[in-house]
């Protein structure tokens, strides 16, 4: 088999066989021990398990489907100091939602690193620089914001698993919460066909003309979408769903 | 590398591409998916993608690479006929594997992490298989899909092939959206009345912003829309957020 050979090399910088069986039993042990805690004891432990397992020392769950202003209603879950959690968690958000929507797809699963600012408030001995792994929850994007030691390095591809195995636990766990909040019911259908057909460049006559109904049908259609998305022009209704991935 | 052949690997399956003219990309992505097929001691594999924007309801996943060797459509239509709705519902919601035992006797589909995956209905197909749903934003979204007659990977490898189906998405959508930069790179006053204007700006606003006249503004984004290949204004704010010249 050629192909395994050639891609060796490749693989094994994210991937199994370097420490293959001394990391296997620490990995399946975490499975377990978060199934142990999707059944029984709760977000808090199995988060708190996952941070552990890096090495960590603090959590921050958040997701990014709620709107910047809305500040802590985008925190799922913590055990960051309050007054952290407060003074930061507006600025964390509001820096993730300035990414492109390509940068974002591609920075899936990838652990980054950041800073926090000067004036925030961290426990003793905690690092200023944070890590940061984004992932999808179906629709909703959520990202785990770990907090460590000083002078403390994480494994790398420990963190990709924490990536992948904190996607898994929370679709078990948070699927009530998601389903809550879900702005794209607030549209009905007809009004999303709408914007997907303006954002390809139609003119509202056009779309009249594609959709089989009157102009002003299509106007109204578009009225109630901005003033659903507390928008002000088109332009911003069409800018508005392009992010939110409806069209 | 310590890893077991089934079987069929020795009468190595002719690899055919669905979209000849990425040839040069996808023989690559062929190699690790071929990698990965036999580290999960599966047959065949099958990468699937999302196609077509704006509702759930007109997005259908579309084969893209697969090592089937004959019967190729066939295949392809019993698995979407089979699945292919309950995985595009399930991309919107969750991130776990999907799981599915196929007809007849010596099929076998099991996993170390029942919890941490979906089982689909069993005996639809004649083989069984595992299915890692990749959910990278706006664009690139997926399924890696091994099958087979035994398919039993421990968590340890669930979390490894996830991240390593989630890399193969991101790689390819990277390489894509490459091809779909505009002929002309944006200046950056394009890019700034193009930014405004997705966030509400009428011109008369944006030009007492940035001090200068509402003709300047308006040929700034006349420009803007030529350089983006879009007909009128929304459409090139739409593509300038997929592409990321704005956020």
């Amino acid at each position: 088999m050629e192909t395994i050979r050639s891609d060796v090399a490749a693989w094994e910088s994210y991937g199994f066989s370097a420490e293959a069986s001394e990391r296997k039993s620490a990995r399946e042990h975490l499975v377990q021990q978060l199934g142990h805690c999707a059944d029984h004891a709760g977000l808090s432990k199995g988060l708190r398990a996952l941070t552990d397992y890096v090495s960590a020392s603090h959590y921050l769950l958040i997701r990014h489907d709620v709107s910047p202003e809305a500040g802590l209603e985008a925190v799922v879950a913590s055990d960051w100091p309050f007054d952290t959690v407060r003074g930061v968690a507006g600025a964390v958000i509001a820096g993730q939602s300035r990414m492109s929507e390509l940068d974002k797809c591609l920075a899936l699963l990838k652990p980054r690193f950041c800073y926090l600012s000067e004036e925030a408030a961290l426990p003793p001995g905690v690092s200023r620089e944070y890590c940061v792994i984004a992932f999808q929850v179906g629709r909703v994007r959520m990202s785990l914001l770990l907090l460590f030691p000083e002078h403390f390095i994480l494994s790398q591809s420990k963190l990709r698993d924490v990536g992948v195995m904190t996607g898994y636990f929370a679709s078990v766990c948070c699927q009530g919460a998601i389903a809550r909040q879900d702005r794209e019911m607030d549209l009905t259908e007809r009004e999303i066909e709408c914007l997907s057909w303006i954002a390809e460049g139609k003119t509202s006559d056009e779309v009249a003309v594609i959709l089989g109904i009157s102009r002003n049908t299509i106007n109204n259609y578009i009225t109630s979408v901005m003033r659903k998305t507390a928008t002000k022009t088109r332009s911003e209704a069409i800018a508005w769903a392009v992010r939110n991935s409806l069209v | 590398m310590n890893m077991q052949l089934p079987a069929s690997a020795g009468m190595e399956a002719e690899i055919r591409l669905a979209r000849p003219q990425k040839a040069v990309r996808a023989s690559d992505f062929v190699s690790r998916l071929q990698m990965m097929r036999t580290v999960i001691g599966a047959e065949h594999f099958a990468l699937l993608r999302v196609g077509g924007r704006g509702l759930p309801a007109t997005r259908k996943l579309a084969l893209s690479l697969h090592n089937w060797a004959q019967d190729i459509d066939g295949n392809a239509r019993a698995l979407l006929e089979a699945y292919g709705p309950a995985m595009l519902a399930h991309l919107e919601e969750s991130m776990l594997p999907l799981l599915w035992e196929g007809a007849g006797d010596n099929q076998f589909a099991g996993t170390g992490a029942e919890l941490f995956t979906t089982r689909l209905p069993a005996r639809l197909l004649p083989w069984s298989g595992i299915a890692f749903p990749v959910r990278l934003g706006a664009n690139g979204n997926g399924y890696v899909v091994f099958m087979g007659s035994f398919i039993a990977p421990s968590s340890d490898l669930i979390v490894d092939m996830h991240m390593k189906s989630c890399q193969v998405l991101v790689d390819m959508l990277a390489g894509e959206e490459k091809k779909l930069a505009p002929a002309e790179a944006l200046s950056e006053r394009e890019t700034a009345c193009l930014q405004m204007a997705g966030d509400g700006c009428i011109s008369e606003a944006i030009a007492e912003k940035m001090g200068l006249s509402v003709h300047t503004v308006n040929a700034y984004l006349g420009t803007a829309t030529t350089k983006l290949d879009a007909v009128n204004r929304i459409q090139a704010i739409a593509k300038a957020i997929r592409l990321g010249y704005i956020t």
